[in-house]
């Protein structure tokens, strides 16, 4: 049974009336890419905030490397790489600057540091940009930074608060890749985000987090079991009568069908043959049809069917 | 460790382009535009080496006369002096061909002036130069009497050295002097230099607290201790602050020529220490909890502004207003404080007045660092 790094215990938190987490547990455990997973403002932050001692919390209990987490527990800090939400560089300060300065925070000697900055730059592809100014760097350069600042002192446990925010998506899969590299060589993973696709992408376990509650946790494939749908297929089309989607509906392994904007979505649950049957239908009744996707549930199925509401409103 | 943190502190600051702004290119602007604002009246000073006067006499003054004559005499005389009557000298003294006119009846010396207040402050001046010119004359009468009986060949050294006096005393007793005026435009402009510095101080509280900015969470959450990130910020301010303070005072006293007297090194080191007062207030008002970062920046610069506009950075004869009104303000309002300590500089001998200043400057920074000190001190945050 692999260690656990990371143990939080009913976690409170409230912001005068709102409830921000509510009896919040997470258990991480060594080597994990572990993945926070919630819509804005599900108190994903919050809980990272909480669990490096920057946030007072009401009520709750955590422990990282088995050791009450506090803001004294410098020997836990040492060992924690955090890289925030907001990009935290000097803009005063170049690129090979900016990492040396926050890398020495945590290690002293200089020679070691020096090659700790260099692994870091070399980590992040960085190597043309060192004496780059902040401002001078694209969006994802900035973001590359941001990590690279994060983790120069090779830490065991890596904390990532949405890294890849307005990130384009060559640089985006950059980030990833090196995040599962960082895994790869030894560093347990925290990993936040409002994209599924990327946590479903990377991570091994994942909790999914809404209005401060966690509302389900598992793998991926755990997590896609809970449901009752395995399957959604999706039919372009010109308006669907009643009685035709009534026969669609009424079909085996069918619970969901209805029509919106000339496309008809029909979510299944088990069953291997369900396209089959529902194109069945449509040429019966003499409807014409154009493109025809089906697809396996994804996280924000998971989502939606726990709480009834999209992981994502917008996009 | 130490070092590695306080390089990166100076390189940060010093690089930062609107520090340049209002520590480099702020002084210079200004104290251009105080210089040809005030060139005429530079001018004038330099030229009003000789005074016109008058002298109207009474009675027998040998001894006097033969004082004015070697005042009146050489390449820097003092005085360009008219014997006349009494009614004549009035004429010259209307048509301004005199600034004043000299009374001396049996020795006893006595002046009018063409106006208790106003003209030019080159007038202004010339009258200071007669005024205590007289007092100098009868305060020190017996002694020329004296030089005069006993060794006269010692009159012009002593005379002189009256003369040389007075040259040093002009300023001194300068209440309404336009040349001090003009002078503490210039201290203030340091002192505004040096309180810009809250600035930089605010940043050092910006910069190390977990809830005002995201580089303050990181640094949160590193195993380096905040007092010890707080310092090192602090000397790293500290020493970008002195480099700015260094170069205003440097362009105002060797490209403009500004007369900050003889004392130039301690000129140096109550700029520095003014601005470490600026600093120390400036990382105090960014540790109070309540204000946004933009409401601090707004605050530190207003008060920046109003301690120099109450000491007279805007108004040049500000500062004597207070001291009517309220006195005890040019004693704490920081600005005043270290304008004031460049005045005690350049017109009093000795250092009594100008430690005091320095002390002042130094307790204020002290409360203000424990300010900042007691309200950081905070570890965990209610809210980011
Ligand atoms: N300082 C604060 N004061 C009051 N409420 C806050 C504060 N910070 C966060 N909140 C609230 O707490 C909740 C959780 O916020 P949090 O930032 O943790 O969300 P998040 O999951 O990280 O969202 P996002 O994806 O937008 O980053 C939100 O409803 C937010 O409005
Ligand atoms: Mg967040």
């Amino acid at each position: 049974m692999a260690d656990t790094i990371v143990k939080i215990e009913n976690l409170v938190k409230r912001y005068k009336d709102l409830i921000a987490l509510d009896h919040l547990n997470l258990e991480i455990k060594q080597g994990e890419v572990f993945g926070l997973l919630g819509p804005n403002g599900s108190g994903k932050s919050t809980t990272i905030s909480c669990l490096l001692s920057l946030l007072a919390f009401d009520k709750g209990n955590i422990e990282v490397f088995g050791r009450k987490m506090t803001p004294d527990n410098y020997e836990a800090k040492r060992n924690i790489g955090i890289i925030m939400q907001n990009v935290a560089v000097f803009d005063e300060l170049t690129v090979i600057e900016n990492i040396d300065y926050f890398c020495g925070l945590y290690i002293k000697n200089r020679e070691e540091r020096k090659k700790c900055v260099q692994d870091a730059i070399a980590f992040t592809e960085l190597q043309d940009f060192t004496r780059f100014y902040p401002k001078k760097l694209s969006g994802g350069l900035l973001r590359r930074l941001n990590i690279a600042c994060g983790i120069a002192h090779k830490p065991k446990l890596i904390i990532l608060d949405e890294p890849t925010v307005a990130v384009d998506p060559q640089s985006r899969n950059k980030i990833l890749e090196g995040i599962q590299k960082l895994n790869a060589e030894g560093a347990t993973i925290i990993y936040t985000s409002h994209y599924m696709e990327e946590v479903e992408q990377i991570c091994t376990r994942i909790a999914i987090m809404d209005k401060g509650k966690k509302i389900a946790e598992g793998t991926k494939d755990e997590l896609k079991k809970m449901i009752k749908n395995t399957e959604t297929v999706s039919v372009e089309t010109s308006a669907v009568p009643a009685d035709v989607l009534e026969k669609i509906n009424a079909l085996p392994h069918v619970y969901s069908a209805c029509c919106t904007d000339g496309r008809l979505e029909v979510k299944c649950s088990g069953g291997k043959h369900n396209l089959i049957r529902i194109l069945n239908v449509l040429q019966e009744s003499d409807l014409h049809f154009g493109r025809v996707f089906s697809e396996l549930p994804t996280l924000n199925d998971v989502f939606l069917e726990i709480t009834g509401k999209a992981l994502r409103d917008s996009d | 460790m130490f070092l590695h943190n306080l390089k990166y502190e100076f390189l940060q600051n010093i690089r930062a382009r609107s520090l340049i702004l209002w520590l480099i290119l702020f002084p210079i602007i200004l104290g251009t535009f105080f210089k040809v604002a005030f060139s005429g009246i530079y001018e004038t000073t330099t030229v009003f080496s000789t005074v016109p006067v008058a002298v109207v006499e009474k009675g027998s003054n040998e001894n006097f006369r033969q004082v004015m004559e070697s005042l009146s005499e050489g390449d820097d005389a003092l005085f360009e002096t008219y014997y006349s009557d009494e009614e004549s000298a009035l004429k010259l003294l209307e048509e301004k061909k005199v600034s004043g006119i000299l009374y001396a009846v049996d020795e006893q010396v006595s002046i009018t002036v063409v106006s208790a207040e106003g003209g030019t402050s080159a007038e202004g001046i010339r009258r200071t130069i007669i005024k205590s010119f007289v007092e100098q004359y009868n305060a020190n009468r017996s002694i020329i009497m004296d030089t005069i009986s006993h060794s006269p060949e010692k009159l012009n050294d002593v005379v002189s050295e009256l003369s040389e006096d007075m040259k040093c005393n002009e300023n001194i007793p300068l209440t309404n002097g336009n040349h001090d005026n003009m002078l503490s435009y210039f201290y203030n402009l340091v002192a505004m230099v040096a309180l810009l510095g809250s600035d930089l101080g605010l940043g050092i509280a910006v910069s190390s607290q977990g809830n005002l900015s995201a580089i303050g969470a990181r640094k949160c959450c590193s195993p380096t201790r905040k007092i010890v990130s707080i310092i090192t910020s602090m000397l790293g301010c500290i020493a970008v602050q002195t480099v700015c303070i260094f170069f205003s005072i440097s362009f105002l006293a060797f490209v403009l020529q500004v007369d900050f007297g003889a004392k130039l090194p301690m000129v140096y080191l109550a700029g520095s220490v003014g601005g470490v007062l600026g600093v120390s207030f400036g990382f105090a008002i960014g540790s109070v909890s309540k204000l946004g970062v933009n409401a601090k920046g707004t605050v530190t610069t207003a008060f920046t502004l109003v301690c120099c506009f109450f000491s007279g950075l805007m108004i040049g004869n500000m500062k004597a207003v207070v001291s009517t009104y309220a006195p005890w303000f040019n004693e704490i309002n920081p600005a005043a404080v270290i304008s004031d300590s460049l005045y005690c500089l350049n017109f009093y001998d000795d250092y009594t007045r100008f430690t005091q200043k320095i002390i002042t400057m130094l307790v204020m920074s002290v409360i203000f660092m424990l300010i900042g000190f007691f309200l950081t001190r905070r570890r965990k945050y209610a809210s980011l």
